[in-house]
């Protein structure tokens, strides 16, 4: 058997040691390589552009019809033209959030309404018009149908979509203050049209959920939105995600156990819808059907201040239609 | 029924007829979970097994109807033999096509004692429900297939399939053709919600366990374990149709010996077999070479080559499972910390005990994934009975799908609206951990989730010091006790990391159908 002195023992471990050394030091140098810094939030955020013409800046009818009153609204801010070309994709955006109430219960946004923008959409030439959510329980097919939506939207020519996790990637969000990446639905992103169509509710955190709210349903982790800053990380996901038309749903109202519902006592009707490009302009009009206004809301507060659209409302161009 | 036929013909036909009973299965399998009308029932084949039906019956000491089907295959084992194995069986099919040993070692002995093995397992699956334990009934082929296709292959697959087209969807000129396969794929072959089962790794290294076992013996499983095919050849020893050899024509090539992938065939027999052991396959009618082999109506009943179970096997069987029993009802006494075994709405734990098959029909077909097979999360006497695991899937407010399928009635048949006064548990929060509780900041899922129409969770506004040392009025959440249904909606989607901070224990009479509102 080999034996080795104390001298070669030492002289062996103080070479592995070395080494050992050496090659920590090598992969740590190696990892080093960091990623750049992000860059600061930058906040020249695109505002909404003026519309045309004398179009509205804002549209507000009242009256019995659904579909009518979503019909006079866009065509009050230029008609759907203006916003759908021939052969766009166009995606519509409601609230289904969960699968267990209809519509009357005022939880999920009015199918007549969905349904009547799908129509204008294939009136347009639109390629393909899908209107997906992704509700927080029950599975995507029983809320679809539950809230009316997926009946109503395949009479009108559009399908729906079953928001799929193939689609949730990791994004950027350059303009990201508390949040600078999410998990959103790449469709979203990339369609040529989004219509945000939220239904005007209560909500326990945030006060009410309106059009800018409702975007936390292309994101497939929204509860994790909720640890802290909620209010601002929506916002944050807002200068991301920016759709091209807002449609709030006043047909109903939820006034209070929002979002989730499920007592008529809470649901007031109102019979108004609610139109914009600018989702801050329509979600501070949408503030004053509860008797409150845009400041009050931390979410069109921030959306505001961070250059989304006009809080304001006595400085753009509201047209009111009596249905 | 001598083949006029060529007989290679055989083996085509068993091989259409098995690809038919293994198709016949998965479409049940994924058909009763989409919700389409199958032109069967779901659970025809825990109908139509006689153990899964006997096990049930001796545990509840009751007729169930349904699981009289199984009469059919004891009526068919009767005339035909042991051909389920080798014809229906989706288990053996498999066991069948990865048996990747050319030759088989037939050779090596004969009837070896181990073909006894099964009937003793037999008789411990059929004593242990008899003394009110069905656990052993996770023997059963048919649940060790569907309990492996459901939780633990399909998930699987669906990983796969999810990790696949999420990483190939970043290049957009592959978009259009992964829209479509995602659409035709989602909520059809593979479920809508994503599926993940804590024991799926467990299921399936049993499931390859007993498809390596081939290596040793060509369907060693069939052969020594299966407690399913010991019935079945008990039966088949009277049965009508059974394989004869003509010794005029038996030249003694040995050749049907080394083919019978069961090793029933004895060459010092000349060449007859034990109709116990025999499947019917017809490999050896296909590849004798003089056609000496024929299968054909016998009037009188068969000996036996193997002994039968002495009494004093059959007894020392039932004496140990008298003793394992009493050992795992052991087992609740040592639990005590075990306080958060959620059941199938309206299921009681006795229920559970004595009704459930194992099966894994409610599994398959839970649209949020409430529903995990329990491993030992409900002792060893429950072990895979359905239990809610809220932090990976709730119990949806609109559905009572669970009861609707269960065979055995061991989750209850409720209507929706029974369903949702049903008590499952209750919903705690964990005041140390929840965000408004322990950090002053507002988070209100819990209560937003809540779908109750009066919400089981209410918000109080109350002034704190929060975590930055600053008064601040912050919305905290309570539970309502006696509206809380625990359908873990709040539990499953609490924002709070790891472990929730709202979490549903079970109610307090365990055992008991709980009814909202009169805790």
């Amino acid at each position: 058997m080999d034996t080795i002195d104390r001298r070669q023992f030492i002289e062996r471990m103080l070479a592995l040691g070395g080494t050992a050394l050496a090659t920590a030091a090598l992969l740590s140098l190696l990892s080093c390589s960091k990623e750049p810094p992000p860059e600061p939030p930058t906040d020249n955020i695109t505002p909404p552009s003026l519309p045309p013409g004398g179009a509205a800046y804002l549209a507000v009818a009242r009256g019995e019809s659904p579909t009518t009153l979503v019909q006079r609204s866009v065509s009050a801010l230029g008609g759907i033209e203006r916003f759908v070309k021939p052969g766009n994709d166009v995606i519509i955006k409601p609230n289904i959030c969960g699968s267990g109430r209809t519509p009357e219960y005022a939880t999920t946004t009015n199918p007549e309404v969905v349904a009547a923008l799908v129509a204008l959409c294939v009136g347009a030439g639109a390629k393909r018009v899908r209107v997906m959510d992704l509700p927080f329980s029950g599975t995507s097919n029983d809320a679809y149908d539950n809230s009316g939506i997926a009946e109503a939207v395949r009479n009108a020519g559009g399908e729906m979509e079953v928001m799929t996790k193939m689609k949730f990637q990791d994004t950027p969000i350059p303009h990201g203050q508390i949040i600078t990446s999410c998990h959103v639905y790449q469709d979203i992103l990339d369609t040529d049209v989004l219509i945000d169509v939220p239904i005007a509710k209560h909500h326990g955190n945030t006060l009410l959920t309106l059009g800018m709210k409702n975007l936390l349903g292309v994101v497939d982790n929204a509860p994790s939105y909720h640890t802290s800053h909620l209010s601002e990380r929506v916002v944050d996901l807002n200068t991301l995600v920016r759709p091209h038309l807002i449609v709030v749903d006043a047909i109903r109202i939820l006034l209070n156990n929002g979002p989730t519902g499920g007592n008529l006592n809470d649901v007031k009707r109102m019979n108004t819808i609610i139109a914009s490009h600018d989702i801050v302009a329509a979600d501070s009009y949408g503030a004053t059907l509860f008797g409150k206004t845009g400041d009050d809301l931390p979410i069109v507060r921030g959306g505001a201040k961070r250059g989304l659209g006009i809080m304001d409302l006595a400085s753009i161009k509201i047209e009111e239609i009596a249905v | 029924m001598v083949p006029k036929k060529t007989p290679r013909r055989w083996r085509w036909i068993r091989l259409s007829v098995q690809i038919l009973a293994l198709l016949l299965f998965l479409y049940l399998l994924i058909g009763s979970r989409v919700g389409a009308t199958t032109f069967l029932p779901g659970d025809l084949f825990f109908r139509l097994d006689p153990l899964t039906g006997l096990s049930a019956m001796l545990a509840e000491k009751r007729f169930i109807a349904p699981m009289l089907l199984g009469l059919l295959a004891i009526g068919l084992t009767l005339v035909l033999g042991r051909v389920w194995c080798s014809w229906i069986c989706p288990l053996g099919t498999l066991l069948d096509w990865t048996n990747l040993r050319r030759r088989y070692r037939n050779a090596l002995g004969h009837l070896s004692q181990w073909r006894q093995v099964k009937y003793l397992v037999l008789l411990a699956v059929l004593f242990a429900a008899l003394l009110g334990t069905l656990s052993l009934v996770i023997l059963d082929p048919i649940t060790i297939i569907f309990r492996t296709v459901t939780s633990g292959v399909l998930p699987g697959l669906n990983s796969l399939t999810t990790w696949t087209e999420t990483r190939l969807y970043r290049f957009d000129s592959l978009q259009g053709f992964l829209d479509g396969f995602d659409r035709f794929i989602r909520g059809h072959l593979l479920p809508a919600a994503e599926p993940y089962f804590i024991p799926s790794l467990v299921l399936l290294v049993f499931f390859i366990g007993i498809l390596a076992l081939n290596a040793i013996r060509p369907r060693f499983w069939c052969r020594y374990v299966c407690p399913l095919g010991g019935l079945l050849g008990l039966v088949s020893r009277v049965s009508l149709l059974r394989r004869s050899v003509d010794q005029e024509k038996c030249n003694s090539c040995r050749r049907c010996a080394r083919e019978c992938p069961v090793n029933a065939i004895d060459s010092e027999k000349d060449y007859t077999s034990d109709p116990a052991e025999c499947t019917l396959c017809l490999k050896c009618v296909e590849n004798c070479p003089t056609r000496a082999i024929a299968v054909r109506p016998q009037p009188q009943p068969a000996e036996p080559e193997l002994e039968g179970l002495t009494r004093r096997q059959v007894l020392g069987s039932f004496g140990i499972m008298l003793a394992g029993v009493a050992l795992l009802r052991l087992a609740p006494l040592l639990r005590g910390t075990e306080q958060r075994r959620l059941r199938p709405p309206g299921s009681s734990e006795n229920d559970m005990m004595k009704k459930c098959l194992r099966c894994g029909v409610c599994i398959n077909i839970c649209p949020t994934r409430a529903i995990h097979p329990s491993g030992t999360g409900a002792d060893y006497d429950g072990v895979w009975t359905p239990m809610l695991v809220p932090r990976l899937g709730y119990c949806d407010y609109i559905c009572n799908r669970c009861g609707q399928v269960c065979p055995t009635g061991a989750i209850p048949k409720l209507s929706l609206s029974d369903k949702q006064q049903t008590v499952i548990g209750r919903a705690e929060i964990d005041e140390d951990r929840c965000i408004p509780w322990a950090q002053g900041i507002n988070c209100i899922v819990c209560q937003e989730m809540c779908p109750l129409a009066e919400k089981a969770i209410e918000l109080d506004d109350v002034t704190v010091t929060n975590s930055e040392g600053l008064e601040t009025v912050v919305r905290r959440p309570r539970v309502i006790i006696d509206r809380c249904i625990g359908c873990g909606l709040c539990e499953h989607q609490c924002p709070v990391k790891g472990e929730a901070a709202i979490r549903v224990y079970p109610g307090d009479g365990e055992g008991q159908h709980q009814r909202r509102g009169r805790s």
